[in-house]
């Protein structure tokens, strides 16, 4: 019917690679993001546990990373990539950037959906002789959750968009059809297919999210 | 139950030092029910949050309940805190978490077991009258009720002190009343001392026993309620009691007595029991007095009345000079006033 080399078995394992690397990138980035986020909040000067250094250091760590482009970045982090995961190509070795680029743009999700916390709740909570540790858990987390819902939501898209260059290492994934049909072969079946698939995915995505949130905030 | 020594507060933000008490030192007794009341900016907040030591005073004491709170460590601290609720203008309850949820709170925070927890919330919920609300959420609230619910937290954890900061200043008036009672009854049935934070003299006049006026950092004037809505000595706080109290001559009667050349008026104040006692009656029937009253208001504080008469004597200086040592005999203030 169409004139494509591409087969749909191809497709599938494709779409198995990019969720591979996206959910392994996000699952280890939420961690260190939410860390480096909560800590950001809480150490600014006027947070709960003031450490200055803390912050004076993280913050612009987290800003110089999220400066650098995502396919620059691939390429100027092979040499950690490698010592990390013993090689250079592969879909491991894409993780390894993806991770690094999506860590500090969930810190500084989770550090703007924290911010919105009013000032209010965390002195309600501070009259109530909470630990900081309390007014984290049981005050900041909980208020923040739909907003957090949504955060990682955007982090999702992002990843999935990043994720699309890791063809540059040698992984494998949706990205990588477009490019090694569809761009280097002249497939416009390929291109079209992936271009579609891509906005399947992040659709269904971001309305789940925006469902969540709503959920959440119930209303 | 709550002394604050000299307390200076200076606030220093992106270098900018903003001093927001000077030198204030006040005492709060065990069952009082304390008011604070002045102007946007007077300091009344940061006043208040020195008691829970949300904030902490650049020099001067804060002792409550017999502890020197700078001497505390933050764990202490934390515990002290405990003893003292405190409910603000804005409610500030956790949104994502139901009314029991959030009156369960410092509860959980102390890590009570379940089955305490549960008699405890639902006995407060009774007691705030929001027992059908108990799986409601904030949002479904209107603001006396959210309030209810502020009060009902504060209490959870058996506080000794209520620390109220604009409790009432978001409410309409009847709601105000409302929460007012229930302040009475958290005062009445469980003996908790509350210090409140308003800037409406009418709140003072309905649940204060005491009241401290403050302007620019400073207490210019405090007392018992009775004797500064009597006899407010300072500018700022006749302001505040003309809100509520009309203690001056209203101009149009003004005018009419100084078609009349009327000009020196006796001003009688009387508290309580005197203000209901046949007063002008003796002036007229014992000194023989010639007595007409130019204008009175009689206000209702804390469950006694003040009353004020303007009144125009006429008579011999003797009758007159009797009249005042009785006067003095029945505690009645007054004094001769030009107008
Ligand atoms: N955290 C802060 N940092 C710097 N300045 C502050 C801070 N909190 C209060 N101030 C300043 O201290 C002064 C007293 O403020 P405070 O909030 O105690 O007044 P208030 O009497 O409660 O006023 P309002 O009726 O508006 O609530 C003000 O000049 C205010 O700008
Ligand atoms: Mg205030």
């Amino acid at each position: 019917m169409f004139d494509t080399n591409i087969t749909l078995n191809q497709f599938v394992e494709a779409i198995g690679e990019s969720f591979y690397m996206v959910g392994m990138s996000l699952l280890i980035g939420t961690i260190f993001g939410a860390i480096f986020g909560i800590l950001i909040v809480v150490t600014r000067p006027g947070g709960i546990i003031p450490f200055p250094i803390v912050y004076m250091i993280l913050n612009p760590i987290i800003n110089t990373i999220r400066s650098v482009p995502f396919i620059i970045l691939i390429v100027a982090l092979i040499p950690f990539t490698r010592s990390i995961v013993g090689t250079s190509i592969g879909n491991n070795a894409a993780i390894v950037p993806l991770i690094i680029f999506i860590t500090p743009f969930i810190a500084r999700l989770v550090e703007n959906s924290l911010l919105e916390v009013g000032p209010g709740i965390i002195e309600a909570a501070e009259s109530m002789g909470a630990t900081p540790f309390q007014v984290i858990w049981h005050f900041i987390l909980p208020e923040a959750f739909a907003s957090l819902i949504l955060s990682l939501t955007t982090a999702t898209i992002s990843l999935i968009g990043a994720s699309a260059m890791a063809g540059v290492v040698g992984a494998g994934g949706v990205g990588n059809i477009a490019i090694v049909y569809g761009y280097q072969r002249f497939d416009s079946f390929a291109m079209f297919s992936t271009v579609v698939i891509l906005i399947i995915i992040v659709q269904v995505i971001q309305s789940t999210g925006n469902k969540l949130a709503r959920m959440i905030r119930r209303n | 139950m709550i002394i604050l020594e000299d307390i200076h507060k200076v606030y220093l933000r992106k270098n900018v030092e903003t001093t927001a008490l000077k030198g204030v030192s006040l005492q709060v007794d065990k069952g009082d029910i304390f008011g604070v009341i002045g102007y946007s900016g007077a300091g009344k907040s940061t006043l208040v949050r020195l008691v829970n030591y949300l904030e902490r005073p650049t020099s001067g004491k804060v002792i409550v309940d017999g502890q020197l709170l700078a001497d505390r460590s933050a764990h202490e601290l934390r515990q002290i805190k405990k003893d003292i609720g405190m409910i603000f203008q804005h409610f500030n309850l956790l949104e994502s978490k139901t009314i029991y949820q959030n009156v369960a709170m410092p509860l959980i925070l102390s890590k009570k077991g379940k089955k305490e927890t549960k008699e405890r919330v639902t006995e407060l919920l009774a007691f705030v009258g929001l027992s059908d609300k108990a799986n409601s959420y904030p949002n479904e609230l209107s603001g006396g009720q959210k309030q209810r619910v502020g009060i009902a937290r504060a209490l959870a954890s058996k506080p000794k002190i209520l620390l109220c900061d604009e409790a009432t200043s978001a409410l309409d008036p009847q709601t105000t009343q409302s929460i007012l009672d229930l302040l009475k009854k958290v005062n009445n049935e469980y003996g908790i001392t509350i210090m409140l934070i308003t800037h409406e003299m009418s709140v003072i006049q309905k649940v204060c026993n005491k009241v401290a006026v403050m302007e620019e950092g400073e207490i210019i004037e405090q007392g018992s309620v009775l004797d500064v809505f009597g006899h407010p000595k300072h500018a700022t706080s006749k302001n505040f009691v003309q809100t509520v109290v009309r203690t001056e001559i209203p101009e149009n009667i003004k005018r009419k007595l100084a078609v009349r050349e009327v000009t020196t008026l006796t001003k009688l104040e009387m508290v309580g029991d005197h203000a209901t006692e046949p007063v002008l009656q003796s002036l007229i029937n014992k000194f023989h007095l010639d007595v007409s009253v130019v204008f009175t208001n009689m206000t209702e504080i804390q469950d006694t009345t003040l009353a004020i008469w303007y009144l125009q004597i006429e008579g011999k200086e003797s009758d007159k000079r009797a009249a005042w040592q009785f006067l003095e005999e029945q505690n009645v203030r007054y004094e001769e006033v030009t107008v």
